[in-house]
């Protein structure tokens, strides 16, 4: 009975089920009254579904949640706001356009009646109060919400979340844009709460800081819940070990069987800088397929778009030797590179446009004379390019957005194809596409390589790197961390070199 | 840290009496052009620093500065209302065509009022609940409110006078609300004008439902997670901006006591958009003031009427005011993009 009472939020067998994904498979978990409980598990662990179930944003599709040992439903946020769980995500509910004192005190505006007066000055004295508790009476309330850094943005929220006797407060990924001072003033704040007997959930990649802060640790895993352990001696390894599992990361790496890389220079990168980025160099043959892993705040997320040339950037990119300009997407194209984005609906399909006009619109002049589009031709390539890959398509002129996700990724890949690239670059190529499609699309991408294509898969997910790149590049904090070839490509070292230093 | 440097840098006794902050508000822009603008026309003209011309623009500018204050609350919550200029034909018509009719002042003001709120729900209603984008709901109750106006009364002008049926007391008091001066010398209008602003003032800046309105346009997610009923706040604008376009439509028809469904108010809305726009408020939601709007409006209204003292030609004075459009809202952005 006693145990009971300590627990806080019990979740008792909860799966959730997506369309044609399990996201959570029978997850129980309790959170004890005052403790710091981590969260931690790789891309698609399903910590983040488990998060949004405690928001009131997901429900279960099984198993129930219990507060203070009884059942409740969270049918949206302001359910379990009012349950006392405040989820902190890393895109803040903030209004930009409001002050420090305002957002702060917002719940409880919303909660007087619409015809009162708003009380200016109780209002800025209570948010000075609320700030002064997490150790930020320095920061003037009457400050424009959108003047602040990231930092001090999300220690408002959590100001404005204490405020509302939030007894549970979720910090989703609290570190990925804070400094090492900021991350220090964050736990200061987190200490603090769980002195005040506040539960604070935090979900984190970070193995370090989740080391230092945390009093517990679960570890998730493929949608389950592996263990829970107790923050005693634990090491990063063994964090590692719990997230990765024995049974998994058997799959046999395609370094080892992959054909040994020509001695033709493809892609060459010197000290490429740029947001996020600092100092990277490396060099890809043609016909390789190299890998870049990493985690989400590790700077491989801009790397495509460096290379490519759609953001600022220093340092020297070369394909076969030849410099490309910075900052000009159209010249990297005709040297011949090519870049696949991760986000297919917004930056790289075009979803209203049909079929053929996706092949053919990253190399229109090829397909056009005197600006006059040769549609015969087009449909002549489109069609070459949907045979090739075997995209499931009714018509030539069918809408993309009207395709399955795979279906979308294989006329995307058509697109690149057709520019004849050197060194083609894609970032997330298998995200939300189901596993059949996926295993196309690597068939697919080591065909292209095994053309004498140079090929750079950026991606989140270990396994997909395991299983079709013949080198993995592992960034940490903007920069190379680990450079990893034949046996050394396994989940553990990648996870290794990607968390700690 | 530049930031506090600079601040800091400044004398502590200029800042206690509020100026830095005065010059740094949005209104400072719009502000300053106003007074530059103003002492051009006084030095380059001889009709306009006088009491008469001064109180003649206040009256000229009262009914779009009434629209134009509803029209700050719409853009605040972080939609737009197309359908004002209809709907000022449609309600000043509902009131007048009353009048005639027979009824008493405050039915006929009631009716017209009421057709306004009407119209102003309808736009909140699809704009939310109808999960239409206001642009597209307002734009086709543009359409469907000058419709009604061209049905109910067969296109024909509506003229309010004795000779169709107005009941002579009924008929001065009317007149009186368009043509009348407070103290001899104060148009109406412009009363009826200063006291609306005064209020939506007092709503936007000391009100919990102003204190939503801002909310919502700010962050819609953030109004939402803190408990605020987005669809209601942006309801209640609606219906707001639907009042004070029938206000402004019913004192217009007093003011000039014939109406024609086809003509009058149309495009209207494209000029109270302007000045709310030049007054500061922000199309994408969560920014403006009742004085920024003030301000806009003032800047049309002294502009028109200065061109006109001028002589310049009206077509030279549509030029005129689209770049002042431009420019006025050209100056915050490229400004404000500096500051970051």
């Amino acid at each position: 009975m006693i145990q009971e009472q300590d627990n806080i939020v019990e979740v008792v067998g909860v799966s959730k089920q997506f369309p044609g994904v399990l996201a959570l498979k029978d997850v129980s978990l309790e959170f004890r009254r005052g403790e710091v409980h981590a969260v931690i598990g790789e891309n698609g662990a399903g910590k983040s579904t488990l998060m949004h179930i405690l928001a009131g944003d997901l429900q279960p599709s099984q198993g129930e949640l219990r507060i203070d040992g009884k059942p409740v439903r969270l049918r949206s946020a302001l359910d379990s706001r009012a349950a006392g769980i405040v989820v902190v995500y890393q895109e803040l509910a903030l209004c930009p356009t409001m002050s420090v004192a305002e957002n702060i005190m917002m719940s409880t505006l919303a909660a007087d009646s619409a015809v009162s007066l708003v009380p200016r000055a109780r209002m800025r004295k209570e948010a000075r109060a609320a700030l002064a508790r997490l150790g930020m009476g320095g920061l003037d309330p009457d400050t424009k919400v959108s003047r602040l850094s990231i930092a001090e943005k999300q220690l408002v929220e959590i100001a404005g979340a204490v405020r509302q006797n939030a007894r549970v407060l979720v910090l989703d990924e609290p570190n990925s844009a804070l400094s090492v001072r900021e991350s220090e003033r964050l736990f200061d704040v987190v200490r603090q709460l769980r002195s005040e007997g506040v539960t604070v959930i935090y979900v984190s990649h970070h193995l370090k800081e989740v080391l230092a802060i945390a009093d517990r640790v679960s570890v998730m895993r493929d949608g389950r819940k592996i263990e829970t352990l107790d923050n005693q001696d634990l090491s990063e390894a063994r964090l590692i070990r719990g997230m990765v599992g024995r049974d998994l990361g058997t799959a046999r790496p395609y370094a080892l069987d992959a054909p040994p890389p020509t001695e033709t220079l493809a892609l060459s990168v010197r000290h490429l800088s740029a947001a996020g980025l600092e100092d990277i160099s490396f060099d890809v043959q043609a016909g390789e397929i190299l890998g870049i892993g990493g985690l989400p705040d590790s700077g491989k997320d801009g790397l495509g778009e460096a290379l490519f040339g759609l953001v600022e950037r220093s340092g020297e990119v070369l394909v076969e030797g030849k410099p490309l300009s910075a900052h000009n997407p159209m010249a990297a194209i005709r040297s011949g590179m090519s870049f696949v984005p991760a986000d297919r609906r917004g930056a790289s399909g075009l979803l209203a446009m049909s079929v053929s006009d996706n092949v053919v619109s990253a190399s229109l002049p090829r397909f056009s004379m005197a600006g006059v589009l040769r549609r015969g031709a087009i449909r002549r390539e489109a069609r070459a390019q949907v045979a090739r890959l075997d995209a499931r398509i009714s018509h030539l002129s069918q809408k993309l957005g009207t395709l399955s996700g795979g279906n979308q990724q294989k006329i995307i890949l058509g697109r690149s194809l057709v520019t004849n690239p050197r060194v083609l670059i894609l970032h997330e190529p298998t995200r939300g596409i189901d596993v059949g499609a996926k295993a196309e699309i690597y068939s697919i991408l080591r065909g292209i390589a095994a053309e004498g294509v140079a090929v750079v898969m950026i991606s989140s997910e270990i396994p997909e790197l395991i299983m079709n790149t013949s080198r993995v590049l592992v960034m940490r904090g903007g920069r190379i961390s680990g450079d990893l070839s034949g046996t050394g490509i396994n989940e553990e070292t990648i996870l290794a070199r990607a968390m700690t230093s | 840290m530049a930031e506090t440097v600079r601040t800091g840098a400044r004398a502590p006794g200029i800042d206690r009496l509020g100026f830095a902050r005065l010059l740094r508000a949005r209104e400072a822009g719009v502000f300053i052009a106003l007074l530059v603008l103003c002492l051009f026309l006084s030095f380059a003209t001889d009709g306009f620093l006088t009491s008469l011309n001064l109180l003649n623009v206040g009256r000229q500018i009262s009914l779009l500065g009434i629209m134009a204050v509803g029209m700050t609350f719409v853009l605040i919550s972080g939609e737009v209302d197309l359908s004002v200029g209809s709907n000022y034909a449609l309600s000043g018509l509902a009131s007048g065509m009353a009048i005639i009719a027979g009824f008493g002042l405050i039915p006929a003001l009631a009716l017209g009022l009421a057709v306004g709120a009407a119209i102003g729900l309808i736009n909140g209603l699809l704009s939310t609940y109808g999960r239409l984008p206001s642009l597209i709901a307002t734009l086709g109750m543009l359409s469907m409110v000058r419709g009604t106006a061209l049905i109910v009364t067969n296109g024909q002008p509506v003229t309010v006078n004795l000779r169709n049926g107005a009941l002579p007391d009924v008929l001065a008091a009317f007149t009186k609300m368009g043509q009348g001066y407070l103290f001899g010398t104060i148009p109406m209008q412009l009363v009826f004008f200063v006291v609306v602003a005064a209020i939506a003032w007092f709503i936007l800046s000391y009100t919990n439902f102003g204190f939503r309105i801002f909310a919502v346009g700010g962050s819609a997610k953030a109004a939402r997670v803190s408990g605020i009923s987005v669809n209601t706040v942006k309801i209640w604008a609606f219906v707001l901006m639907g009042l004070l376009a029938a206000l402004a439509g019913i004192l217009g028809l007093a003011f000039l006591p014939s109406s024609q469904a086809g003509r009058t108010g149309l495009g209207l809305e494209l000029d109270v958009i302007a000045a709310t726009i030049v007054g500061g408020a922000s199309l994408s939601g969560g920014e403006g003031t009742i004085l920024g709007t003030i301000l806009g409006v003032l800047i049309i209204g002294v502009m028109r009427n200065g061109l006109v003292l001028m002589g310049v030609s009206p077509f030279v004075q549509e030029l005129m005011i689209g770049l002042v459009i431009i420019i006025a809202v050209g100056i915050d952005k490229w400004t404000s993009r500096k500051a970051g």
